[in-house]
Order: C-alpha cells, then sequence, then structure tokens
C-alpha cells in the first residue's frame, strides 16, 4: 500500500480516536530527516524523509498513526490554543529570563502534555515511537521521564535527579499549568543552557523530531484572538510586553501589526499600543448600524378581519371579494413608515486625555484612563466615525499631542497612549481648533481633574452644546468642583473610575444612552 | 417514567481511562502533602493557641518535639518537603500560616529526611520562611534557593546550610556546630549567641550578634573574631 | 446504515446532479473527508427529513434556486409547478393569497367553497424573503407547516408530508426581523454564498432558454389537478401518479430519479432509527446544559440579567441571553440522523452532531453584546450568527473532550440513582453536572 493510501485508512482511525478534530487532511513533505511532523496553520505536515528513515525499526503505519496522535494532542489538549502557548511561554521566561532558553522550555513542556496525554487517554503508539527515536541531551532526560511516568521501557539507562522533579508535576491538569512549567523549567534549566550553547558552537539547532512548537502552527487570526486573550489574562502590560515583544520578528513575519492581521510586512508590533487595543476589544460598545426612525406618515401594512362595528373606510374591497360580511372581509391595518437616519446621527469625537505625571503611566502599567478612551474610540469607529485627540499635560510648555480628526486606528491609539508626565494645563485653544474641524463632534474626557486651569475648562464646556462624557479617575476635590460646576448643563455626563471594571460599564452606558439606540 | 440516562446504563462507571505511574506518583504525592499538612495542624492546635506563637526558646523546643512526633510515620522525600513550603504560600490549602512554627516543622523535616542532602527549591515562595535549618544534624546538607526569614539555622548541630538568596536577622543564633553560607547578604544580630561552627555570608552583613565562639566571614573576609569583635561571654 | 436498496446514492446523485448543473458552489463543510456546500447539503437534508429551513444570503445568490431544484428533483414535481406554488414575502400578502380562497362562483350563489392555494396543497413550500412578510402571515405559516393542517373558512386540508424553505435577505430597507418565537420554529439557518468569481462567470455564461426541469406539459396537468374542485385526500394520489410520471421524464432525460413517495417515508423511517452514540448523546446534552442553564435562576431567561461574579462565566450561559428551546435537540437530532444516514453510517457520532449543530444553533441564539463585540470583528468565512454559532460549538468541543470520560460516567451514575439505587452523584465543575442532580431530586 503506498504512503497516500496508508494515510487515508488511517486518518479516519485516528479522528475518531481523537473524536473528530477539525483539521483537515494531512499531507506528506520532503524535510529535514530527524523531523518527522510540522504543523503549519493547523494542517500537519508528515516528512517523508523521517518516514524513511524510521521504516527499519517500525511498521509505517505506526510510526504515522504516533506522529498523528502527537499532532492532533497539541491540537486538542495542549497547548490548544496561541493563548496558552503565550502563557506558557512567558511563565517559562519568569524562571529562565532568556527567550531562547524559555521557548525551548514551553516547547519541551507542551510535548510532554501532549504524550502523556495521549499515553493516557487513548491507545496510542508514541511509546513505540520514542522507543526507536534517537536519544541524546535533553530528549534522552525526556525519555527517562517517560519510562517513569508511562511505565514503558524506552531503552535508556541510568538515572537522574532532575527525572524525580520532574516525574511529580502534575501534567494533565491543565489548572496547574502555569506552575508546572516553572517547576519544569527550573529542573531543565542546565540542559536547556548546554543544548544552547551546543547550538551555538554548532552553528545549528538541534531538531525536535516531532516538530517544534511556534507560530506557524496556527493562523494569523489564532494569534490574533490568543494575543487579545492573553492581554486579558495577564497580571501586567510589562508581562504582556516582554512575551509580544520577544515574539516581534515572527509577528512581523507573518504579517501581523499593530493595526492587525493583513497589513504586510513593514509595520513593527508596539506591544504597549496592542495591549491597550487588545484589552479595549473586550469591552467595546456594540452600536446599532442602520438606525431607523419613524417617517410619521401610514401606510397600509397589513390586513386583519373585519369585524362588525369596526370602521369601514378602511375596508380592501378586493380582498373582501367585493363583499362585507364578518368572517369574510378584509380591512387594512396601517403603520407608521420607517425609514434610515441620517448617518450623521453619531457624530465624530474628540478624546481629551490627561497624560500629567498625576496619571498612570499607561506603558508601565495599565491606565484605566488609556484603557476607557480606547473603548471609545473603538466605538466610534466601529460606527465608521472619526476621532480626534487631545493628549496633554502641560500644554503651554509644549506638552501635547493635536491628532485631527481621522480613522487610522494605529495613529489615534499612538496619540493616547504617548504620556508626558509634567504639569496639568490645557489650552482651550488647542480644543476649539479641534472642534471646529468637524460637525458638533462629541467630546470625551479622562482625567483625574487636578487641572490648573480647571475653572476656565468648566467655563468652556457651559458654553457649548456638544455632547461631552467626562470621566474623572478616583475621587477628589477637584472632581467635585467639576461636578458642581457642570451640573446645570443637560449635555454634560460625568462619571467616576476606581477600577479597570468601572470603565467599559460606566462609559459604555452612557453612551449608549445618549447615542439613543438600542441594539 | 423513562429513564432519561438509559443510554448510559452500558457505559460501565468503573471503565476510565488507564492508570499510568505518573497518577499513582501525583495520588501519593498528594496523600504524602495531607499527611505533612496535618501533622503541621496539629503543631498549630497545640502550640499557637488563637494564632498566636511567641517566639522563645523554650516554645522552639516544645514546637519542635510534637513536630518530631508529628513526622514520625511519614514517608517523605525532600520533594514532598518542598510541595509543602508551596503550599504554605496557597490559602486554599493552609487557611493561616505562623511562620516560627512553619519554620520549626519544616526543619524537623529536613533534619528527619531521608536525604542526605536536600535542596529546597523557594524562589517563586511568596513567604520568607523563619527558623529553618534548626537544629540541622551533622551529615545533612541544606540547601535552599530563595531568601529565608529569622533565626535561620539557629541552633545548628553540625550540618550544612546554604542559603542560594539572603537571610534576615538572628541568622545562625545558638549554632553550636557546622556552617552556614549565605550567598547573598544576612541582617541584624547574625551568630547571636553561636558557641562554633561558621557563618559565611557572600554579601553584607548589616549587624552581628553576641557571639560567644566560632567564625563570621563577610564577603569572604574574617570579621569574627576579629579585632573590632571580641567573643561575648554570658 | 446501508440496507441495500440504493436510497443514498439515489440522493446523492441529486446532490452532484443540482450542484453540477443549477446550483454551482464551492464547497464550504468536511465531513468524512468528503466536502459539500452547506447551503445545498441541508437543503437536502431538510427535504429528506421535511424540516424547516431559513436561508439567507445577499440577494440573487441562490437562495430560492437551490429551494426550488432541491424539492423539484426530491419530490419529482415540475419546476414550473413549484414556481407557482411559491409564495413571496412583501407586506400586502394576505391569508387569500397564502392559504385558499372562496370560489367567487359559489361565493355569489351562497356556498362557502374553498379554492386551496398551491402553496399548501404540496408538500414542497418555498417562502421568498419571508421577512418582509407581517408577522401575522409569517407566524400563519409557521403554525401550518409545523401541524400540517391549514384551515380556511372551516374547511381544513392535512398534509401528510411537508418541507419548508423560506429565504430572507440581510436586514436592509422594507425589511421585518423575524421575531424570536418564529425564528425558533426554523430547524436549521444557512447562508447561501457567492460561488466565487470563476463559478459565477459560468453561471452567466449558463443558457436561460432550457432547461430541462421543465415540462409544459406536465406542467399543464399538475395545474389542472391542482385548481380542480376534487377533494384533496383523492388529489394526493393524483398528484403522485402525476410526479411518477414526471420522474420517469427526468430519469429518461437527465438520467436523474427522484423519490417517491413510499421511498420518501421509508427513509424517514430509517433516519429516525438510527441511534446516537455515547458521545454524541453526551456532547448534545453538554450544549443544551450551558445554552439553558442559570445558576442563580434556575434556568435563563431574556428578560433576567446574569450577575457579576457568577461562578460560571466561562460558560455560554454567561453569553447568551435567551434559553435553548425544546427544538433546538429535536432538530440537532433529526438533522444529525440524517446526515448519518446520508454518509450510510450506522450510528450518529459526534462528528455528524458538531456539523449539524452550528446551523441548528445559529439562528436561536441571542448572543449578549459584550460577546457579539469581541468576536465581530474575528475573520471568518461565515456570516456572524453562522460563525458564533461554529466558535461556541468548538469552544464546547474542547470542554466535553477533556472531561470526557468523567461526564460519561457521570450519566452513568446519574442512570443508577434514577433506577433508585444509592450512589453518590458525581461532582463537576460544568453546568451538566449541576443538572443532572437537579433531574435527579426532582425525579426522586
Amino acid at each position: 500500500m503506498d504512503r497516500e493510501e496508508l494515510l487515508k485508512k488511517i486518518w479516519p482511525k485516528v479522528r475518531k480516536k481523537h473524536l473528530y478534530p477539525q483539521l483537515p487532511m494531512p499531507e506528506f513533505v520532503e524535510g529535514e530527516e530527524l523531523v518527522g511532523l510540522e504543523m503549519k496553520s493547523k494542517k500537519l505536515q508528515l516528512n517523508t524523509a523521517f518516514l524513511d528513515l524510521m521504516k527499519e525499526k517500525m511498521a509505517e503505519e505506526d510510526v504515522l498513526e504516533a506522529l498523528l496522535d502527537h499532532g492532533i494532542s497539541h491540537y486538542m489538549f495542549c497547548p490548544w490554543d496561541f493563548e496558552t502557548h503565550l502563557v506558557l511561554y512567558s511563565e517559562a521566561k519568569k524562571v529562565l529570563k532568556d527567550k531562547r532558553l524559555a521557548q525551548k522550555a514551553a516547547s519541551y513542556f507542551m510535548d510532554v502534555v501532549a504524550n502523556t496525554y495521549c499515553v493516557r487517554e487513548k491507545e496510542t503508539k508514541i511509546p513505540e515511537l520514542y522507543r526507536n527515536l534517537p536519544k541524546q541531551g535533553i530528549h534522552r532526560l525526556m525519555a527517562m521521564l517517560y519510562q517513569v511516568i508511562w511505565g514503558v521501557e524506552l531503552g535508556v539507562e541510568g538515572e537522574d535527579e532532575r527525572v524525580k522533579r520532574l516525574a511529580r508535576i502534575p501534567y494533565l491538569d491543565k489548572r496547574l499549568w502555569k506552575e508546572s512549567v516553572r517547576k519544569f523549567a527550573k529542573a531543565l534549566e542546565e540542559l536547556l543552557q548546554e543544548e544552547a550553547q551546543n547550538e551555538q558552537k554548532q552553528n545549528q539547532k538541534m531538531p525536535n523530531p516531532l516538530g517544534e512548537h511556534s507560530l506557524e502552527n496556527y493562523t494569523l487570526e489564532e494569534i490574533d484572538r490568543g494575543i487579545r486573550n492573553f492581554a486579558t489574562s495577564v497580571e501586567d502590560i510589562q508581562q504582556f510586553r516582554e512575551a509580544i515583544e520577544d515574539f516581534k520578528e515572527e509577528l512581523s513575519a507573518m504579517g501581523y501589526s499593530t493595526g492587525g492581521i493583513g497589513r504586510g510586512r513593514g509595520n513593527p508590533v508596539d506591544a504597549d499600543l496592542l495591549y491597550y487595543m487588545k484589552l479595549a476589544e473586550n469591552y467595546t460598545l456594540p452600536i446599532k448600524k442602520l438606525p431607523m426612525q419613524k417617517s410619521g406618515a401610514l401606510h397600509p401594512y397589513s390586513h386583519s378581519p373585519w369585524e362588525i362595528g369596526k370602521p369601514t373606510q378602511d375596508i380592501d374591497p378586493w380582498t373582501s371579494f367585493g363583499k362585507i360580511m364578518p368572517g369574510l372581509t378584509q380591512t387594512w391595518v396601517r403603520r407608521e413608515g420607517e425609514v434610515f437616519g441620517e448617518a450623521e446621527a453619531i457624530p465624530d469625537c474628540l478624546v481629551i486625555i490627561d497624560s500629567s505625571g498625576s496619571m498612570t503611566n499607561p506603558r508601565e502599567k495599565l491606565s484605566y484612563a488609556v484603557l476607557g478612551a480606547a473603548c471609545a474610540c473603538n466605538a466610534y469607529l466601529k460606527n465608521d466615525r472619526r476621532v480626534a485627540v487631545y493628549n496633554f499635560s502641560d500644554a503651554f510648555r509644549g506638552n501635547k499631542v493635536l491628532l485631527e480628526f481621522s480613522r487610522e486606528k494605529e495613529a489615534i491609539y499612538q496619540a493616547i497612549c504617548r504620556y508626558f508626565g509634567g504639569g496639568t494645563a490645557l489650552d482651550l485653544n488647542d480644543i476649539l481648533y479641534l472642534l471646529k474641524k468637524a460637525e458638533k463632534p462629541d467630546i470625551f474626557i479622562i482625567t483625574d481633574m487636578q487641572i490648573t486651569n480647571l475653572e476656565k475648562l468648566i467655563e468652556f464646556f457651559n458654553g457649548i452644546d456638544n455632547r461631552v462624557t467626562a470621566v474623572h479617575i478616583g475621587e477628589n476635590i477637584y472632581a467635585s468642583r467639576f461636578r458642581e460646576g457642570i451640573k446645570q448643563k443637560k449635555n454634560i455626563s460625568l462619571f467616576m473610575v476606581k477600577d479597570k471594571e468601572d470603565i467599559p460599564k460606566i462609559v459604555l452606558g452612557k453612551v449608549r444612552e445618549y447615542f439613543g439606540l438600542p441594539f | 417514567m423513562k429513564n432519561p440516562f438509559e443510554e448510559f446504563k452500558r457505559h460501565p462507571s468503573k471503565e476510565r481511562s488507564k492508570e499510568i505511574p505518573l497518577d499513582r506518583i501525583l495520588r501519593q504525592k498528594e496523600e504524602t502533602l495531607q499527611r505533612i499538612l496535618r501533622g503541621y495542624e496539629n503543631l498549630l492546635k497545640n502550640e499557637a493557641k488563637d494564632l498566636v506563637w511567641l517566639m522563645q526558646y523554650s516554645t522552639v523546643i516544645k514546637a519542635y518535639s510534637i513536630a518530631e512526633e508529628a513526622i514520625r510515620d511519614i514517608e517523605y522525600t525532600a520533594e514532598d518537603i518542598e510541595e509543602f513550603c508551596y503550599a504554605l504560600d496557597r490559602t486554599d490549602q493552609i487557611p493561616y500560616l505562623i511562620t516560627g512554627p512553619a519554620g520549626v516543622y519544616i526543619s524537623a523535616l529536613c533534619n528527619y529526611a531521608k536525604e542526605s542532602e536536600i535542596v529546597l527549591r523557594l524562589q517563586d515562595l511568596g513567604i520568607k520562611i523563619n527558623l529553618l535549618g534548626y537544629r540541622l544534624p551533622e551529615g545533612k546538607r541544606l540547601i535552599v534557593e530563595g531568601n529565608l526569614g529569622d533565626f535561620t539555622g539557629i541552633s545548628l548541630e553540625g550540618g550544612e546550610l546554604i542559603v542560594e538568596g539572603s537571610t534576615k536577622n538572628y541568622t545562625g543564633a545558638g549554632m553550636k556546630r557546622g556552617r552556614i553560607i549565605v550567598r547573598n547578604n544576612a541582617g541584624f544580630n547574625t551568630g547571636h549567641g553561636m558557641t562554633g561552627g561558621e557563618i559565611l555570608v557572600g554579601g553584607r552583613i548589616k549587624g552581628l550578634g553576641k557571639i560567644v565562639g566560632g567564625k563570621i566571614y563577610e564577603k569572604d573576609q574574617l570579621i569574627f573574631p576579629s579585632e573590632d569583635y571580641r567573643p561575648f561571654y554570658f | 446504515m446501508t440496507t441495500g436498496d440504493g436510497y443514498q446514492e439515489k440522493v446523492r446523485r441529486i446532490y452532484r446532479f443540482i450542484s453540477e448543473n443549477f446550483y454551482l458552489n464551492r464547497p464550504d463543510l468536511e465531513i468524512k473527508g468528503e466536502r459539500y456546500n452547506s447551503a445545498l447539503l441541508f437543503g437536502i437534508l431538510t427535504a429528506l427529513y421535511g424540516g424547516k429551513e431559513l436561508i439567507i444570503g445577499e440577494p440573487g445568490l441562490g437562495k430560492t434556486t437551490s429551494a426550488e431544484y432541491i424539492g423539484c428533483l426530491i419530490y419529482r414535481y415540475p419546476l414550473g409547478v413549484i414556481w407557482g406554488s411559491e409564495v413571496s414575502g412583501h407586506p400586502e400578502q394576505t391569508e387569500e393569497k397564502i392559504v385558499g380562497r372562496p370560489d367567487l362562483g359559489a361565493l355569489n350563489q351562497g356556498r362557502e367553497v374553498v379554492v386551496w392555494s398551491n402553496f399548501v396543497q404540496l408538500p414542497v413550500k418555498i417562502v421568498d424573503e419571508i421577512n418582509r412578510l407581517p408577522e401575522t402571515k409569517q407566524s400563519m405559516i409557521l403554525d401550518g407547516v409545523d401541524r400540517g393542517n391549514w384551515e380556511y373558512l372551516n374547511e381544513m386540508i392535512i398534509n401528510d408530508e411537508y418541507v419548508l424553505f423560506a429565504t430572507a435577505n440581510y436586514q436592509d430597507r422594507g425589511t421585518n426581523t423575524i421575531i424570536a418565537p418564529l425564528v425558533d420554529r426554523f430547524d436549521v439557518l444557512v447562508e447561501s454564498r457567492h460561488p466565487g468569481p470563476n463559478l459565477a462567470f459560468q453561471i452567466g455564461r449558463r443558457s436561460k432558454l432550457y432547461n430541462p426541469l421543465r415540462h409544459p406539459e406536465f406542467e399543464r396537468k399538475f395545474h389542472e389537478l391542482l385548481r380542480s374542485q376534487v377533494p384533496y385526500e383523492e388529489k394526493v394520489p393524483r398528484l403522485e401518479e402525476l410526479c411518477e410520471a414526471y420522474g420517469q421524464y427526468l430519469k429518461e432525460k437527465v438520467g436523474i430519479e427522484g423519490l417517491s413517495k413510499e421511498e420518501r417515508f421509508e427513509i424517514r423511517k430509517q433516519i429516525a432509527s438510527i441511534p446516537l452514540d455515547l458521545d454524541s448523546n453526551a456532547f448534545l446534552r453538554m450544549v443544551l446544559a450551558e445554552f439553558s442553564f442559570c445558576h442563580r435562576y434556575g434556568q435563563k431567561r431574556s428578560v433576567e440579567q446574569c450577575q457579576e461574579g457568577c461562578h460560571y462565566t466561562g460558560y455560554f450561559c454567561y453569553h447568551v441571553k435567551n434559553c435553548a428551546s425544546n427544538r433546538l435537540p429535536i432538530s440537532a437530532v433529526g438533522y444529525a440522523q440524517a446526515l448519518a444516514w446520508f454518509l450510510e453510517e450506522d450510528e450518529v457520532d459526534l462528528e455528524h452532531v458538531k456539523a449539524v449543530l452550528p446551523f441548528v444553533l445559529a439562528h436561536r441564539v441571542q448572543w449578549k453584546d459584550s460577546y457579539i463585540s469581541k468576536k465581530e470583528s474575528e475573520g471568518r468565512n461565515d456570516p456572524l450568527q453562522i460563525y458564533l454559532a461554529k466558535e461556541a460549538v468548538e469552544e464546547i468541543f474542547h470542554r466535553y473532550n477533556e472531561q470526557r470520560d468523567y461526564l460519561l460516567e457521570a450519566l452513568a451514575v446519574a442512570s443508577e440513582a434514577f433506577e433508585g439505587r444509592e450512589v453518590q452523584l458525581l461532582d463537576g465543575d460544568h453546568p451538566i453536572y449541576e443538572e443532572i442532580k437537579k433531574e435527579i431530586a426532582a425525579l426522586r
């Protein structure tokens, strides 16, 4: 039986074993002898040279099945998605402090988990495959580990203290993977360093027979989703930045940029911007795209049976067959027509954000101000409106950014994330300048209200008709003063934010109200 | 009424995925940890009434003897001791942590472990354990990766304690013989009451205590006994 | 389920014939290594199962066409007859145009005689742009198809078999929405997509003048019979005779055998007899649990909001507003069985259920804004509703895969508990475990 036929015979059996994963039919490729399997964007690629090599030691059917089991387990169990991959990498890096070592550790960890899952949960030839694979360096240690935790003989003799530690890790408990990968990385640290040094000396990477774990395993959509989930799950922006920076080159090579996928190479990823973009995606306000308005005119809509006592002027003689009698006669029911509203019902938005010294530096810690502004920007941009940004610290000394109305998400985020850390004074002329550039735009201002010329600002807001959403971070006397100053104005809404979860709730709710549109 | 689960009757409830040695190892690990935890809780019940424990010579001795009793029949390894240290950090496993008795308990575990060399990797631990290395006997080597708290290695009885990190105050207090190596810094009252043995601190020592005998080195330099520091007689 | 009667092969031939000649398409669904076009496949399954299908898509992309050809070939009615029986959706549709009208001559003589529309007489019912109909008319059609009964002026006809294909454009000027209680009555939602520029070009090149599925002579005979005053019960076997004759014509002309009424009934029997394997059974229960469960309020209700800090925020009960109706499992099981039959399988397995579920779920779920906004900008090949359903099925499947053995054991233990044995029910994080406990507690 030739290989293709063999694969056609085995693939349904393996799929059934793993409960029918959504993976396309694998394919054969020619590649390095020592690597049996690669996964590129969910497609399993089986290396013919590897199969030729293994043919002497094992039945080809068994080799194929073992490789497929391994590949599918990565898809179905560990890492399952790109977010998990990033988390494992990030945790390994906390211990190993080196990108290459952390990648290796995470990779080996995922292999152990996937293999052990297969051995425990399914009938698999993976142990037999490992029995016949070369065992040097870390692979030797891994084989020793497998011997202990699977209870099979893989042809490795000797003892290693590290195996004792490694054997106590709960590989199949997903909830403990973060802790487990740290322990795993720690136990393997020396060996990983040795391997890295050898690779450097020989200028050659040590291949993993069952495939490498890299971004190429995932589609761009999976990477995008993984990054978004990762942004939500990390403890702080530093951790996110570190992980993304480490993968910057690979991401750019795949065409992934800060603006998203499909932008082509050449746009490097800005990890901080990406963090806020992805985090804001979790809180985006949905706004109805096609608002309807009542036209005010009544038109015939449907029929209803006529009853004695009902008016006769709306009787439809045609559907009544010329008869006026109960049970036969139909009368028109009229309804007010609905037409499209003006697209301009959602205006553009001017975002005013305070980046003075009293505000959090968004590139060091999660800034609720930047996150809130990002959510608001997303809401407008999604409705094809434009956003302008006025980022100020001590504006009179030049510490400000003015971005005119635009739909360029990256540029807007750049402007929002800019941090000056100086004094706090805004120049109302700048605001007036920007307001003139659009047709009565909404204003969205985020600040802790510790503004030197707060009174002027209050006066300014009292003199305009634009809808204003003001958000202040924390409670203080300035916020109270502002509240007092604008309380007569119906077009100004004020919110306080103390916590990440407050911003999207309050801002979005209020935006929903002032858009006045049900979803 | 028809049984809504009838189709599953034919799935034998005992048929689960096969067990591999990893399951047994983890189960054993968990059982051992639970026994060790019970011993610790027992110690707290007896010694830390109302969750208060006074650090005194007599309370330490009493706590240690209760700990010895508690761990007598438990089969454990060095890795189990490390697991217990991490369990102390997790409030879902131990609702209350008192570092004094905890340190004494861990010391007892180390002293009675089968292995002559024990390595505890505690870098990720949120807490700093006090009283670790209490009465470490001769022939025992305890290597701790991470930082420790007060009273590290007190009453050392000939063993070797290596701390790949820093310690706080009263390091090596009352030690009789043996060796304590601290790679980074040590706190105040280092060596207070020590009568023999050596303390080698790779970094800075904030202050020495009233030392009777033995030797103390700071950054490879002998600082006790020296011109500036002479033995103290209680 | 290979019964040796060759029905599956007949149906597959019909699929291929339509796909190659009338409804040019790109396959977008892979099942058991074979690729199919979802709109065509589900259309065929709907016709076999006797279900109700809602077909959405941009104008002019073959929504109605696919239904017409399927109806024509599976039920053996000439295309012109199918066309003549369609109801088109516009606000001025009346019951008289949809169901029947009084015989005007008889009416003038003081007698009530109903002239039934072709729509209610034929088993193949196609409603074009159903969302342009007023809600009262939508409801009337769905009620009629649900029960098979059509009433007008105190007279009634009963369809012994029926299938409904309804098309709907995306929301635009002049459309109503199909309200939730009505949309829930559809078994499946599919999208009729653009076939791509190359196939579209082929469509453009085809001659409009000749269509082998049209036959003026047969169509005339059908129309004559349909509008005659013969009682419906007598009409049905005569219609079937005409269908048989038309079927012979099709066999000679295009080499395609349609299905006779007996064959269709037999197929439905075969479909209904296909069992579900344990995995598909358990997985479906897990899906139903996630879409109906509410820890705080007992069940999901569209008028009740989730509380913050609920333990179950990781499950779909947190992301949806409404509760899954009982029609969901009926549709899911029915279509999974139909699919398994189509693929000549002996039992329904997870792959069948996973293939069918998104289409059965898509129109029934009301997602929360927060979930939609997270997902709507992701790259996809499907319209948002179907994409969200596919993602949900995949995510729940992942959970099922992780706890499969434990869940099967929990269900086995529940079975014992139901029979009165003293057993300890298994605990778990997923809503299904709590639901099992509730059921046992209620039944004890």
